[in-house]
């Protein structure tokens, strides 16, 4: 906006009005958001652990979506907290208000309770998707198993950004929040009304391929206290849960037949095992010999650009930032100095959050080429957002139902 | 019947869904693409505004046309915002009418698109990952490779300097920087400099006015500088009001220029031409720069009248680049800090008195008016890389030596020249000639004058003549008073001339008639600035008459400064910067 526009050149006589600053009420709102966190939350956690019940989770959608969505518009999110949070660990000198921080830990302490019980309603992006999933169309699993790494590299990219003090890119990159805002980047609401329209196909698109903090969540969600389950009762293998299940979170039971000896198994674990170092040694390279250009996403290092280029070649209409340069009467040498630090930060930082990325590829990898066997049609904590749809779909909870 | 309805809730919703987007879609780029208090009109008239010193017409058309601007952009913005709140409300009716019409279909959930072969999913999800990490590894090494500033010094083919300048025009890729900005520089400078001022003073921190004095004759040459606070009196023997004062290292008729905290100016006698780099505020040399000898420059210096010089030319700059010609035809530029971006011989110039138009920057065009016996043109070059933008071939078959301005037509810029026989308006972008007036003659040295639509154009042995510049129609002549050297300056009201011979005269602008005119018994080559409401003028006796810029001008004061002055003085804020035969100085109000 102030791009846009710019004081007159002139005085026009034109007094400006006295600055006038209202007490600040932001930090009531916040606190107000953290209790409805808690209870919407609380809510959700009593209805799909005790009760196994969807409706509670569909009223807490409808709530989410208008409260923290549409009314708050988005922010303060749990999922952008992330970055808050990791920028303040590095940086002493960045204060983390308490809210932000609840918002980061309050849904990872349910989630170790039970399950990703945030992820069911109480998140509007999450929230938003469920209520516009109309008809559950299966995707390829190999598919979706393979971009299901793609929120670990994402997390990674955001801590980069986060720690070096550059973007917060979730925040940048938010594709809803233009919607709840009613206005925003084209480009950012055009990919939030596409992943909106593959929602009403197919479970959470963005959910499951993209959000990063849904990817902690399923981390803790697998060894949550008082896990989710489909129902009480015994499983009889019946199908119906599996194929409803909107984020393919449901494993079908499996034997084992195929005919290869133990210790080729054995070998094959042992072999990405080995590998473990090489594929970390080669994320890490590959994000160092990056992290130049990575650093160009950091406001001193553009400007330091800017200004090189402008001493290059001047332009006629210099930018804001370039004004100010010039204005402020920085010394070349004295923001020199500043980039050559931020960028030996994002030559350390790229290569950890490289090893990272490595790690989670592997790790993948390993996970993968164990053999598992399963008598029955069991839960993947790590994916399942508890949406609760299965427990209408499992006809030993008609039953239960009936019998009551 | 209610999936039917559900059915037809739901078409008609996606319908009016992906109409309304399309609309939406080009509010938005209408919202985000015009940016109308930026847009080309409002710029051309704060150009004007800031041409006609501040002209209040200009500046309350201005306010209309930005607050018209503002609103339009609120109502787009407005209007974006309940589409887009239609829109959700129309994507809800979508959803529950068509989870209506799906109600049935729930119990029967779609299949799996693969087998249930656990192990086969896995071996083939281990694959494609695989796949992915190997490629976008790849392809990021792949890009930071290609990306490498080594790599991209390999690969880029080597410019070679652009050679189609003209037929004598020449290029020299290299020169060598003579001296830099170094400590050296500074304490010879000293030695030479009489400062007041203590030297702990460079120390702090010092203000610098934004207004530019960037050619002849200020911004666009048109004698008009939007200076406040500037000196009425100084005196260079007593030192009243003289911040500095520093004996110029080589001879030059040229005027200096003003930039932030520079002074730029040059000089030149036989061994060598140079061009200089002073601070505004310590008088203290910042950088010079030497010519180093060029394809095509004369072994010789050409035969050139001592009133005239090698460096009579004034030198231009934009705030970033800074050029000079010499009667020589050698022109540098260089940037700001004193590092040489190019350098060409465009050619001896075929003048009996010697060359002396001065260059005028324009955008990113440095303009040369070439007016010689030796095929006279008007050039336009880049002035970052020297390579040439446009060349018009001149009629004018005498020489002159009157330099090129800018007029604001309009809002669109006019190149206007004077030569013999014709007064002529370029567009300065393109080299098209917009009209031509022939209506001078004998040895045009005086520069056009430009207010309120009228374009001034006088010489000594010919007339003045007043000239539409929105058509080339000769508006009015008058032969009363003619300048030989010094050029008119110009107001909405009226023209100001000052004579060789002493007179001083304003003439009516829309009329041509005399109005006042006064006998001062001195000659006047300087050229009159107009500041303040007043006309700045110093006579060759190093006299300054100080007058109100009214039709019946009257001479507010007047007073010796001690030395012979032929240049123009530069203004800023406080300031003014005057050569003299011998020294620069500048004077201010303490």
């Amino acid at each position: 906006m102030q791009n846009r526009f710019p004081k007159p050149d002139f005085e026009s006589g034109y007094l400006y009005p006295e600055p006038h600053y209202p007490i600040p009420h932001e930090a009531l709102w916040s606190y107000i958001d953290v209790g409805v966190l808690l209870l919407l939350m609380s809510f959700v956690a009593w209805a799909i652990i005790k009760k196994q019940v969807r409706w509670p989770v569909t009223l807490t959608s409808v709530l989410s979506v208008a409260y923290f969505g549409f009314f708050r518009q988005g922010c303060v999110c749990s999922i952008g907290a992330i970055q808050n949070v990791a920028l303040a660990w590095t940086t002493p000198s960045y204060s983390l208000p308490l809210y932000v921080l609840l918002f980061f830990l309050l849904p990872v302490l349910f989630a170790l309770f039970w399950g990703r019980v945030f992820c069911a309603g109480v998140c509007p992006f999450g929230a938003l998707q469920d209520l516009v999933h109309v008809k559950n169309y299966k995707l390829s699993k190999a598919v979706t198993g393979a971009l299901s790494t793609f929120p670990w590299i994402y997390l990674g990219f955001a801590l980069l950004f986060a720690v070096t003090n550059s973007q917060f890119i979730l925040c940048r990159f938010d594709p809803f929040v233009g919607i709840f805002r009613l206005g925003g980047e084209g480009a950012l609401i055009l990919f939030g009304v596409l992943l909106l329209f593959f929602s009403i196909f197919t479970g959470r698109p963005f959910c499951r391929f993209i959000c990063p903090y849904g990817a902690i969540l399923g981390l803790f969600s697998q060894i949550s206290f008082r896990k989710i389950s489909i129902t009480k009762q015994e499983c009889i293998n019946c199908q119906l849960c599996h194929n409803a299940c909107p984020v393919d979170a449901i494993r079908p039971p499996y034997v084992n037949k195929v005919k290869e000896r133990r210790a080729a198994g054995v070998h094959r674990i042992l072999r990405y095992m080995i590998f473990t170092p090489v594929i970390i040694i080669a994320g890490s390279t590959v994000m160092y010999v990056l992290s130049d250009k990575f650093s160009k996403a950091n406001k001193e290092v553009q400007l330091y650009e800017a200004v090189m280029q402008n001493e290059a070649r001047p332009q006629e209409v210099q930018s804001l930032e370039l004004q100010a340069f010039y204005g402020q009467g920085r010394a070349k040498e004295e923001l020199w100095t500043e980039v050559e630090v931020i960028k030996k930060e994002f030559r350390i930082w790229s290569g950890i959050i490289g090893a990272f990325i490595g790690l989670i590829i592997s790790l993948t990898l390993i996970n993968l080429s164990a053999k598992r066997t399963r008598k029955s049609y069991e839960i993947d904590h790590a994916k399942c957002v508890c949406c609760g749809r299965c427990f209408s779909y499992c006809p030993q909870n008609q039953k239960n139902i009936i019998s009551v | 019947m209610k999936r039917t309805i559900s059915r037809n809730i739901a078409v008609v919703s996606a319908i009016f869904m992906i109409a309304f987007s399309i609309m939406l879609i080009v509010n938005y780029f209408q919202v985000n693409g015009s940016d109308t208090t930026q847009s080309e009109a409002m710029e051309q008239l704060k150009q004007a505004n800031e041409e006609n010193g501040n002209n209040p017409l200009l500046q309350e058309q201005i306010r209309r046309l930005d607050l018209l601007a503002r609103k339009a952009y609120f109502i787009s913005l407005n209007r974006l915002k309940v589409g887009m709140a239609i829109l959700l409300a129309m994507a809800g009716i979508f959803v529950i009418s068509i989870r209506v019409y799906l109600a049935k279909s729930k119990e029967i959930p779609d299949k799996d698109i693969d087998p249930i072969d656990d192990w086969l999913i896995k071996s083939k999800t281990r694959r494609y990952l695989v796949w992915a990490a190997a490629g976008v590894t790849l392809g990021g090494l792949l890009f930071a490779l290609l990306t490498s500033p080594y790599l991209k010094n390999t690969l880029q083919p080597k410019k070679t300097p652009d050679i189609t300048v003209g037929p004598d025009m020449q290029e020299v890729p290299e020169m060598e920087h003579i001296v830099p900005i170094s400590e050296t520089a500074k304490v010879v400078a000293k030695d030479e400099v009489e400062i007041k001022a203590e030297t702990e003073a460079t120390a702090i921190p010092i203000e610098t006015s934004k207004v530019t004095h960037n050619g002849f004759r200020g911004n666009h040459s048109l004698g008009i500088s939007n200076a406040t606070h500037i000196p009425t009196s100084w005196n260079l023997s007593s030192g009243k009001n003289i911040l500095w004062k520093v004996k110029t290292p080589r001879q030059g008729f040229n005027s200096p220029v003003i930039n932030g905290n520079k002074v730029f100016f040059s000089g030149a006698d036989d061994n060598a031409r140079e061009l200089y780099c002073y601070e505004l505020n310590s008088g203290i040399e910042l950088w010079r720069l030497r010519v180093q000898p060029l394809s095509g420059s004369p072994h010789q210096m050409p035969e050139i009248s001592d009133e005239t010089g090698l460096a009579a030319s004034g030198v231009a700059t934009n705030g970033k680049q800074v050029c000079a010609i010499f009667a020589t035809g050698e022109l540098i530029c260089a940037d700001i800090e004193g590092k040489q971006l190019w350098a060409k011989n465009i050619g001896v110039p075929d003048n009996h008195y010697g060359f002396a138009s001065s260059l005028l920057i324009f955008q990113d065009l440095l303009i040369i008016q070439y007016d010689n016996l030796n095929a006279p043109r008007v050039i336009a070059l880049d002035v970052a890389t020297g390579n040439r933008r446009w060349t018009k071939e001149r009629p004018e078959r005498n020489p002159s030596w009157s330099s090129p301005i800018i007029a604001t037509v309009d809002n669109k810029p006019q190149l206007i020249l004077v030569g013999n026989p014709g007064i002529t308006a370029y567009n300065p972008n393109t080299g098209e000639a917009y009209w031509r007036v022939e209506c001078m003659s004998g040895e045009p040295a005086a520069s056009p004058a430009y207010a309120n639509g009228i374009v001034f154009g006088a010489a000594e042995y010919a007339d003045m003549t007043a000239i539409s510049a929105a058509d080339g129609s000769v508006l009015w002549k008058a032969d009363d008073f003619l300048p030989e050297v010094s050029s008119p300056v110009a107001t909405k009201e009226f023209v100001f001339v000052a004579t060789s011979y002493g007179v001083v005269a304003s003439y009516d602008a829309q009329t041509g008639a005399l109005v006042k005119y006064m006998e001062l018994a001195t000659e006047f080559y300087s050229s009159p600035i107009i500041a303040e409401g007043k006309i700045y003028l110093i006579s060759n006796s190093g006299a300054v008459y100080i007058f109100s810029a009214k039709s019946d001008f009257e001479l507010i004061t007047s007073f010796e400064t001690g030395e012979r002055t032929y240049a123009t003085p530069a203004f800023t804020d406080k300031k003014v910067v005057i050569r003299t035969e011998e020294h620069i100085y500048c004077a201010e109000v303490k």
